[in-house]
């Protein structure tokens, strides 16, 4: 489902963002990626986003060769790839239902499809009575939801989170990532960037730790550390 | 594309265009001030290379001088080709006699003329062509013809005024385009204001999946609407302007009893306008909202 075959991003400036990275990722895993600031974790995701593009190696993502790929194909990969930032990234000028209706619209999804949708994601993160409100009128996690709803909403095989809750206080990061473990109990795979150490730790799942750009553990049900 | 995205797009843009009044009003300004500096450009060039075709038209008087002893069968002759002639518009047969007149009104002293007889002057004809760009090929053609003695027309004058036709038409053709692109680089600049402004949500739309082309359309249906609210709106005041200086010229020339310059009707010319008005409005909103969009569809 995603591979990376000795991947390494160096930026134009010089800086490495990921140094000769292998692994596989298998479809329905929940897989957390952990390291310091500038260990290159949000590298990482951006690579399986088409966001970069890796200067060295291969990388697969849901038979796309991100390494080897036409720009006009870009949009069909991402169609099967759910994003959720720190920064929520909803649109301020349309309502929740909008926000998440948006994401069908832009697939050209039919709008009987869209109504019964919408409130389908918007139940699932709990959020059904809040459709109506504005993005501004919402608590941080309340808009982390509506996001996860719009990344849900078209049914992606793989949910991206890079930091989902970095601007979450300890009990809504908590309710976040359960939430996140729920996508993934439906069969999503996911995969979060954090610094959540507690959580992960807690939740013992795959982790892979990030240092410099390199791959210093990747560990089933293993923790923040992965110092056993 | 399906029925319901283009309906998807139409409505987006008209609910931008409405939606960044602001900007929207700030770009039409530019496409309506480009477009009335153009038209004024245009007309004027139509104007002078109409006046100037006029002119040719008054000063191509072609003469054609007989032998001096030609048969008056012969003449008659030639006088009927000319008349036949697809390319000749009229044709005055001017006989010794009437030269022998004329000669005799326009001289100062008529005893210069006492002992002569009309026999010494030749006949001629005086001939106005369909269009004075045949000119050439005709009198090299009538030079040739038995009986025909002469030809006089001011050549060196034609000449002259038809490479100032040539210049003006090339110069005007150069200064157009060069306000064209002009015009679509500021028109350009202003739609990327908006667009900056909504760089975060084109942001998420790529990330959703959104096509590129997906995300343009309602930046180009945008640009489109300006660009033909400012073609409308410049057409009406180019027309205003137009009448009212139409209006002025001709009753200066009532007063004057006569006009240095002739206005085409805006009748005849308005249709034109408006089309050039429209292409170049639609061409400007669409070529400029396509430049703002295209940096920020990179991610
Ligand atoms: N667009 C970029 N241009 C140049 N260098 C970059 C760019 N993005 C990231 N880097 C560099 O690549 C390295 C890895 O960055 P990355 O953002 O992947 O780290 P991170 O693990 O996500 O950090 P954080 O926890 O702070 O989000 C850093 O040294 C960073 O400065
Ligand atoms: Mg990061």
């Amino acid at each position: 489902m995603i591979e990376f075959k000795s991947v390494t991003k160096r930026y134009s400036n010089g800086a490495i963002g990921l140094q000769d990275a292998s692994f596989t990722i298998e479809k329905g895993e929940f897989v957390f990626v952990v390291g310091p600031s500038g260990s290159g974790k949000s590298t990482l995701l951006k690579l399986i986003l088409h966001e970069e593009v890796p200067t060295e190696g291969e990388v697969y993502v849901n038979g796309f060769s991100i390494h080897n790929m036409r720009r006009s194909e870009i949009p069909y990969l991402r169609r099967g790839l759910g994003v959720v930032f720190q920064d929520f990234r909803l649109l301020p000028n349309k309502t929740v239902y909008d926000n998440v209706a948006f994401a069908m619209q832009i697939v050209e999804a039919q709008p009987k499809e869209i109504r019964r949708q919408v409130p389908v994601a918007l139940a699932l993160v709990g959020l059904s009575k809040k459709a109506k409100a504005y993005p501004d009128q919402l608590s941080g996690g309340e808009q982390q939801r509506v996001s996860l709803a719009r990344a849900l909403v078209n049914n992606p095989s793989i949910l991206l989170a890079d930091e989902p809750t970095g601007n979450l206080d300890p009990a809504i990061s908590r309710e976040i990532m359960y939430l996140l473990d729920e996508i993934n109990q439906r069969g999503t795979t996911v995969i979060v960037a954090t610094h959540e150490k507690s959580l992960v730790d807690e939740m013992e799942k795959r982790v892979i730790s990030l240092d410099y750009g390199r791959i210093v553990h990747d560990v089933q049900k293993g923790n923040y550390t992965n110092e056993a | 594309m399906k029925l319901r995205t283009i309906k998807y797009m139409i409505r987006e843009g008209f609910s931008n265009t409405y939606k960044n009044l602001l900007m929207t009003l700030a770009s039409l300004t530019m496409v309506i001030s480009s477009l009335l500096i153009f038209g004024i450009f245009l007309l004027v060039t139509i104007i002078l290379s109409f006046n100037l075709k006029q002119m040719e038209k008054q000063i191509a008087e072609v003469v054609i001088w007989l032998d001096k002893d030609i048969a008056p069968l012969q003449a008659d002759d030639i006088e009927l080709m000319l008349k036949n002639d697809e390319r000749v518009l009229k044709c005055d047969r001017i006989t010794k006699e009437q030269a022998f007149a004329e000669l005799n009104e326009a001289l100062e002293d008529p005893s210069l003329l006492e002992g002569y007889t009309p026999e010494f002057l030749s006949e001629s004809f005086r001939l106005r062509m369909k269009d004075v760009a045949q000119i050439d090929e005709f009198t090299e053609e009538i030079r040739a013809v038995t009986g025909v003695e002469d030809i006089d027309f001011p050549k060196d004058f034609l000449d002259k005024l038809s490479l100032i036709l040539k210049w003006i038409n090339a110069g005007s053709m150069f200064i157009l385009a060069l306000l064209l692109i002009i015009s679509v680089s500021i028109i350009s600049n202003t739609i990327k204001l908006t667009v900056y402004a909504r760089r975060k949500e084109i942001g998420i739309m790529k990330y959703i999946g959104a096509t590129d082309w997906f995300i343009r359309w309602p930046f180009i249906i945008e640009g489109i609407i300006i660009g033909l609210v400012g073609a409308v709106v410049s057409f009406v005041i180019t027309g205003y302007l137009y009448n009212a200086l139409e209006t002025y010229i001709n009753s200066e020339a009532v007063i004057s009893g006569m006009s240095l310059i002739r206005m085409l009707p805006l009748k005849d010319i308005g249709g034109q306008i408006l089309f050039v008005y429209i292409i170049i409005g639609v061409v400007m909103g669409t070529v400029g909202s396509i430049i703002s969009v295209r940096k920020h569809l990179n991610v």
